[in-house]
């Protein structure tokens, strides 16, 4: 008894550890494939300025800038960030779609002559 | 045994505990957002030394820029820009100006239809939306893009614009016309300009870009501006003008590359140059058509440095305010130019520029000479 308890315990650990361990692979797959989105962002442009997501899962996005810092904000949440400057980083947040629905993005750093055209949809599917 | 028990439940109830995102940390967080502000000021500037061949070194404020945006909220916000060239104003062009060069309203409708009034940018070529000194190389701007299309161009007049998917925008406006009055041989179009100030608005321009811009760096336009001039003669006659314009801009990592080409026709320019030499006593020699069109390559041979990067560039330009004549003129060969220009732009910001070009002029004239000009410019964003 005390010998299949052992092997039991032993068992479990190993495939809880082989779980623990696949896990964060198997996630970032995940949203590599279509959970994370990188947007590109210049005066007075995001590129990617449309994308879709899934509704019922967060989605990591990825912002840099290919010149001067920039903004992100989403309309209706509280998402706002800035975008760092062309050779001094990159800025990563995290979305939750609330529900279904399309979410317009714009830049909230005045950028320029052209700042007012910088906006985006993400379409939560 | 007991022992090898104990250490294995434990081992397994961390394994277990692994599992669960929320205990190991695994859902990534926003940062916090930045205080929300709903009025903000920005602004640029650019301070050249100019010294033509054969002439003095001249060094000029060229341009001091403010803008002032404001959100009304979501769906309603204010943009302005505010530009004073050339450091002083004293009421003639030559000595400065003050230009109020954007203020209008955005009523943001939905994503393929927004409302647009006030003062515009005319929504042609690379420059006149896009100015700020440290994105384009060269202390001045391209010459394509001052006496071809007339940048900065801006005029009161209401519109819509909007993003149609996958990267295609348009822009399309109804604004106050050019007058053809201020019209010449050397600078086309661009004396007639009327800038917003208690304009003739009689019979309205339209103007419009198709512009593409779904594949990061690449952004590609197609403009038209199309207007009756001719208001100011009397008995009035016809000058129909009508601008069109093709672009296309790359930029990936230290590569950049641009090309533009512009032209613009005249109507009834042979009446236009009568009624403008009874006026003043000597025809114009206004043309029927004016052409330009120029080509930019740049490189950034240092990128990511800690003190900053650096690009080179050479850019081709071929501009003709004569292009076409009216039937009865011959064309001014001095005024079919041709530039090279060349040189450098140091950033030791992404923010601010420090450049130096050489232009190198020519024109189709055996008896008169373009002449070649250095100059040096430091321009920036805040």
């Amino acid at each position: 008894m005390s010998r299949t308890f052992t092997l039991g315990s032993l068992l479990c650990v190993v495939v809880c550890g082989l779980a623990a361990t696949a896990r964060p692979d198997a996630r970032a797959a995940g949203q590599a494939k279509a959970q994370v989105i990188e947007i590109a962002a210049e005066r007075f442009s995001y590129t990617p300025s449309e994308f879709r997501v899934k509704a019922d899962a967060p989605v990591e996005i990825r912002l840099s800038s290919d010149d001067t810092d920039h903004g992100f904000r989403i309309l209706g949440t509280d998402i706002n960030i800035i975008i760092p400057k062309r050779g001094k980083g990159s800025a990563t947040v995290t979305f939750q779609p609330p529900k279904p629905g399309r979410y317009v993005f714009e830049c909230s750093k005045l950028c320029g002559a052209g700042h007012a055209f910088m906006r985006g949809t993400l379409i939560a599917e | 045994m007991t022992n090898l028990h104990s250490i294995a439940a434990t081992v397994a109830l961390v394994c277990l505990a692994a599992l669960d995102p929320a205990q190991a940390g695994a859902q990534p967080t926003a940062p916090p957002p930045p205080p929300e502000r709903t009025t903000a000021i920005s602004g640029y500037m650019d301070f050249h030394f100019n010294k033509l061949e054969l002439e003095d070194g001249r060094l000029d404020f060229h341009r001091f820029v403010l803008l002032v945006t404001h959100r009304f909220s979501d769906r309603i916000r204010f943009v302005s820009e505010l530009e004073v060239e050339h450091a002083l104003v004293e009421g003639l062009e030559e000595a400065g100006e003050l230009e109020l060069e954007q203020a209008y309203v955005d009523f943001l409708l939905a994503r393929r239809f927004n409302v647009r009034a006030g003062m515009m940018l005319m929504p042609v070529g690379i420059i006149n939306e896009r100015h700020e000194p440290p994105i384009y190389y060269g202390v001045e701007r391209p010459f394509v893009d001052t006496l071809i299309v007339p940048t900065t161009w801006f005029e009161v007049g209401a519109g819509v614009h909007g993003e149609i998917g996958r990267g295609w925008r348009y822009r399309a406006y109804i604004t106050s016309p050019l007058n053809a009055r201020e019209f010449t041989a050397e600078e086309g179009i661009r004396n007639g300009r009327q800038k917003g100030a208690d304009t003739n608005i009689g019979r309205p321009a339209v103007t419009g870009r198709l512009e593409y811009a779904g594949v990061r760096g690449l952004t590609a336009g197609a403009s038209f501006w199309t207007g009756h001039s001719g208001f100011e003669f009397r008995p009035r006659f016809e000058v129909p003008v009508t601008v069109t314009e093709a672009d296309v801009r790359y930029s990936r990592n230290r590569l950049e590359l641009r090309g533009q080409f512009a032209h613009t026709t005249i109507g009834n320019a042979a009446e236009l140059n009568g009624a403008l030499g009874r006026a003043v006593g000597v025809d114009p020699n206004v043309a029927s058509a004016l052409r330009g069109f120029y080509g930019e390559a740049g490189y950034r041979v240092i990128s990511g440095a800690s003190f900053g990067d650096v690009g080179l560039f050479a850019r081709y330009e071929n501009f003709d305010t004569q292009y076409r004549m009216p039937d009865g003129y011959l064309p001014l060969k001095a005024l079919d130019r041709d530039a090279l220009v060349v040189g450098f732009t140091y950033w030791p910001d992404a923010d601010v520029a420090v450049k130096f070009d050489y232009s190198a002029l020519r024109n189709r004239s055996s008896v008169i000479r373009s002449h070649n000009s250095l100059n040096l410019g430091l321009g920036w964003w805040f």
